[in-house]
């Protein structure tokens, strides 16, 4: 009635190489697939890169080319005048990100963890407010921004990309917050938290990897922003994307120029994209759908 | 008396209501949405109401003269106006395509990001970074080093198939905006549709396998539906983003050649930094904003199941 | 309707691990409820998965019905799997769910719904159900939708991955019952997957004892019970678990406590010939007797847990240690604090090697 277990080795090395090359055929099959989908996906910035480092005459040939010695020259040029583009561009999009979070941070709580009664209009209300185009208002916001003397002003830029980006930090901290488990809250109200400090010691350090995706999608948006910008700043607080269009001239041989002005003024947001890469597609993804 | 007490008793019973929270309580619950709903409501609002008063004005920018009212003019002005139903109709065309084949794609490269393969890690940071170049550069890289008649990457790529120095910006005008539109946005669907994919159960799929479903029987019947609230948010997502495109258009063929690829809001933009019509650009926008909110009835109508607000707790 | 037999399957998970599931040889008859027992990480859920397909082998074969099917995809094995979770599909009714494996075999609709309603009937799930999503369901629903999917295939083998571990206690007990009856009018072979060992005694025609990836015994409930082949499985089956001791060796028996517990005559002979100085005791609680006085072990009562019917004594022996478990007749237990007397037959102690765990002259 009972079991002896003789142990068989011969079967063991031919079975595992046998199913081992069909697997590692397929895996083959969608490597290479994966790889020249992503490859096509990332030319154009590749491209852009290499070009960035071409002196003029070699960018504007045919068939273009691939061998060249490169130079940081074209680099050095838009190096030369972009520098306020860039301290501008910055300052509008951390200051507009912080005041984001400061804002989206309570109010997605209040409509998270306690319920008010109006909260599915109020979400609403939030998300109704990006699908009116922006566009629409473009010329009154002209001369608001004219008679409050804030036109050409860093404010400007600073409350308008507060207003773009809040909706879509409510919804995804929202998500996030709905995701702290209720026993942990309520372990904390036992424990004496009030309602701040239930906020903060509590629930924030749960969704601070949410609360950073967050900030990271208002620091893309922000960065990359230009029909505000164009059209409200001149010279005081213009932002990289209007170096891009302004500063760049078209006529004569310009591509290898508007590479380089292209790859600094992208480089940023790509770094940052890649590093928290994770992060980014957890909020993104995750953080909206609930 | 007792019996009248015990006739008495149940009614009054039923009446006694659940207490609630108390009105304090209440308030203070509301309390920290009140910054950011206030902020939103006086930065976005108030120029909307600015803009309703200014769509009844006559007001040029080019004129010294001060706004003067004018009725319904610049309404008639702008249901009359054929740039402003062609750019109405090409910004139709151009969101829709946009959103529906970069959801197509999205789903592919999803269910492809989806297997394990080699670099696969790699491979996603690059199919990501379309979505992270800043849309200005894009429009110019793809405008110029790209699409440039004599000098672009794509005419040489494509030589071998017989396509020949095509201009592309002033032969496919259309086709090359909303390529770039594509471009750009591809990546967002695939990381929303791979999160969809990732969040099905595992032990579902086992049980199709034992059940005798295919590999495309799986992909049809079980991932699929799952798919479908994440599908939807990506298209209203991008949508919204889309119809607003500028970038592109205003870097690549400014509108042209001719109105070719005038959407919504070049042709907006148009007729504040050109036509300096402050009065018609507004009430173009109102017009665009009723229409927006029409539309967006409806679709919200149809994706209800996207805002799956869960009760909140307390 | 078919037998299933394990041969020398191996799976090894990761490179340089001990193997999940080593080299085990199991026939199970044609028509027979098998249970599968152990802690986890014992290798019974990956004996259940490489029987479905889920799993590769690394060596030996599994077959069914005498055809080799270690090759053969899941699909195509003709087996039907309850899971731990159900695996309902969510966005199907429950009606589509039964049906689903039906469809994929292309069997025309009329005949699927009937089958359906069938398996519907069989489980006792109301019609109103059948169009309704897993998510509207109860647990106890969900788990008979889960069955329900399974007996619609009218596969050649059942497989089963702990299917009740997800139901309340009461459920629980009702649903065991349930399972094994359907189980005896379907006829359908069965392998079913528990950690739980008293669904495996009231459920198994026979049970499998697996340990670290190995068989360890392979019998009928009553035979692991009364004749456990090592230590491993007089410890793990029977409820309250049996008293395992070590001793060392004495004349006679062995010294437990200052007392010497004498050991049966084939006892003593095989630790003489093992050339053992100890022992591993077992003493099951029912063959611990309360004994006026003269009894081999004596200790102080510490805990008593009333079952109503009998009650629970947990001894505590001079030498410390682990209390000693015995069964009292419920009417008048001793009361805690007590100093009371066990005796136990010399033919009901059982003796396991001190290191290899086997059991000496079973």
């Amino acid at each position: 009635m009972t079991a002896i277990s003789l142990r068989a080795r011969s079967g063991a090395v031919v079975r595992t190489r046998r199913r081992g090359t069909r697997q590692w055929a397929g895996r083959v099959g969608w490597t290479v697939l994966g790889w020249v989908v992503a490859i096509a996906f990332f030319l154009p910035v590749l491209w852009m890169i290499i070009t960035a480092f071409k002196p003029e005459a070699a960018a504007e040939t045919w068939p273009p080319q691939f061998t060249f010695s490169p130079t940081w020259s074209e680099f050095s040029s838009a190096f030369a005048t972009i520098g306020p583009f860039l301290t501008h561009s910055a300052v509008a999009t951390v200051g507009s990100t912080i005041l984001v979070l400061l804002l989206a941070i309570p109010a997605a709580y209040a409509l998270s963890v306690y319920p008010v009664r109006r909260w599915r209009d109020g979400l609403f209300f939030f998300i109704s407010t990006k699908m009116l185009p922006i566009v629409a208002a473009i010329g009154p916001l002209y001369v608001i921004a004219l008679r409050t003397h804030l036109l050409d002003t860093i404010w400007l830029l600073i409350i308008l990309y507060t207003a773009m980006n809040l909706p879509l930090a409510i919804w995804m901290i929202r998500s996030f917050m709905l995701e702290v488990p209720n026993e942990l809250l309520e372990a904390a109200r036992l424990d004496g938290a009030g309602r701040i400090r239930e906020m903060g010691s509590v629930i924030l350090p749960v969704v601070l990897p949410g609360v950073v995706s967050t900030g990271l999608i208002c620091v893309i948006f922000a960065w990359n922003e230009l029909f505000l910008a164009i059209n409200l700043t001149t010279t005081n607080a213009s932002t990289v994307p209007m170096f891009l269009v302004g500063g760049i001239s078209t006529e004569g041989l310009f591509i290898a120029h508007l590479s380089a002005a292209a790859t600094i003024a992208s480089v940023p947001v790509i770094v940052v994209g890649w590093i928290a890469q994770r992060s980014l597609v957890r909020g993104l993804a995750m953080g909206a759908i609930k | 008396m007792a019996v009248l007490d015990g006739v008495a008793a149940p009614a009054r019973a039923a009446r006694i209501r659940p207490r609630g929270a108390s009105l304090r309580e209440r308030w203070l619950r509301r309390l920290p949405l009140l910054p950011a709903l206030i902020y939103v409501i006086v930065v976005t609002q108030a120029p909307f109401v600015v803009t309703v008063w200014y769509s009844f004005q006559n007001y040029f920018w080019s004129i010294p003269k001060p706004a003067r009212f004018t009725g319904l003019s610049n309404y008639s002005t702008v249901f009359t106006d054929p740039a402003f139903r062609g750019s109405l109709l090409r910004s139709v065309i151009m969101t829709a395509s946009a959103v529906i084949i970069a959801m197509i794609l999205g789903v592919l490269l999803a269910v492809l990001l989806d297997r394990k393969f080699f670099g696969r890690g790699v491979a996603r940071t690059l199919i990501i970074t379309p979505f992270l170049v800043m849309p200005a550069a894009a429009a110019l890289i793809w405008a110029h080093p790209m699409l440039d008649a004599n000098y672009g990457l794509v005419n040489y790529l494509l030589a071998p198939f017989g396509v020949n120095h095509v201009a592309w910006l002033s032969a496919q005008p259309l086709l090359s905006v909303i390529a770039v539109m594509i471009w750009q946005w591809t990546p967002f669907m695939t990381l929303i549709v791979l999160a969809g994919l990732q969040s099905q159960p595992p032990d579902t799929l086992e049980a199709a396998r034992v059940d005798g479903a295919s590999a495309f029987d799986t992909f049809r019947e079980l991932t699929i539906p799952h798919l479908r609230p994440y599908i939807e948010l990506g298209i209203l997502l991008g949508s919204i983003y889309l119809v607003n495109t500028f970038d592109a258009v205003r870097l690549m063929t400014n509108g042209g050649p001719g109105t070719a690829t005038t959407n919504l809001p070049f042709f907006l933009y148009q007729k504040v930094d050109y036509a300096y019509d402050i009065g018609g650009a507004a009430a173009a926008g109102v017009v665009t904003v009723v229409l927006t909110i029409i539309v967006a009835t409806f679709a919200l109508r149809m994706f209800a199941r996207v805002f799956r607000f869960e009760e909140a707790r307390g | 309707m078919a037998n299933v037999k394990y041969v020398s399957a191996t799976r090894v998970f990761a490179k340089d691990t001990p193997p999940a599931l080593d080299a085990l040889d199991l026939d199970i008859h044609d028509g027979e409820f098998m249970v599968l027992v152990g802690p986890s990480g014992s290798g019974k859920t990956t004996a259940l998965r490489v029987l479905a397909g889920l799993e590769p082998m690394d060596s030996g074969r599994v077959e069914i019905g005498d055809h080799d099917v270690t090759e053969v995809p899941p699909k195509d094995r003709d087996i039907a799997m309850v899971f731990q979770n159900y695996a309902l599909y969510p966005q199907k009714t429950v009606a589509e769910n039964m049906g689903f494996a039906l469809k994929m075999h292309g069997v025309p609709r009329e005949e699927r719904d009937r089958r359906v309603r069938e398996a519907a009937r069989l489980l006792e799930l109301d019609d109103q159900l059948l169009s309704r999503k897993p998510r509207q369901l109860s647990g106890g629903q969900r788990q008979r939708v889960a069955m329900g999917r399974a007996i619609v295939r009218e596969p050649k083998v059942f497989l089963m991955d702990e299917p009740l571990s997800n139901l309340d206690a009461k459920l629980r007990v009702q649903t065991r019952s349930q399972i094994a009856e359907l189980q005896r009018r379907l006829g359908i072979t069965t392998v079913y997957v528990t950690h739980d060992q008293v669904e495996a005694m009231t459920m198994g025609n026979r049970v499998a004892v697996l340990s670290d990836g190995k068989l360890q015994q392979c019998d009928t409930p009553r035979q692991l019970y009364d004749n456990p082949v090592n230590q491993f499985v007089a410890g793990f089956i029977g409820s309250p678990a049996m008293n395992l001791r070590t001793a060392p060796l004495t004349d006679g028996g062995v010294s437990v406590a200052g007392k010497v517990l004498q050991l049966a005559v084939p006892i003593r002979n095989a630790a003489a010939t093992a050339g053992l100085s100890e022992l591993v005791i077992g003493m099951r609680p029912e063959h611990l007797h309360l004994a006026e006085g003269a009894g081999e072990l004596t200790g102080q009562v510490v805990l008593i847990e009333e079952l109503g019917a009998d009650a629970l004594l947990h001894v505590r022996l001079p030498e410390g240690g682990i209390p000693i478990v015995a069964r009292a007749e419920g009417r008048q237990p001793p009361t805690p604090g007590r100093e009371v007397s066990l005796h136990i037959r010399p033919e009901d102690v059982f003796a396991f090697h001190p290191e290899t765990g086997a059991r000496l002259a079973g």
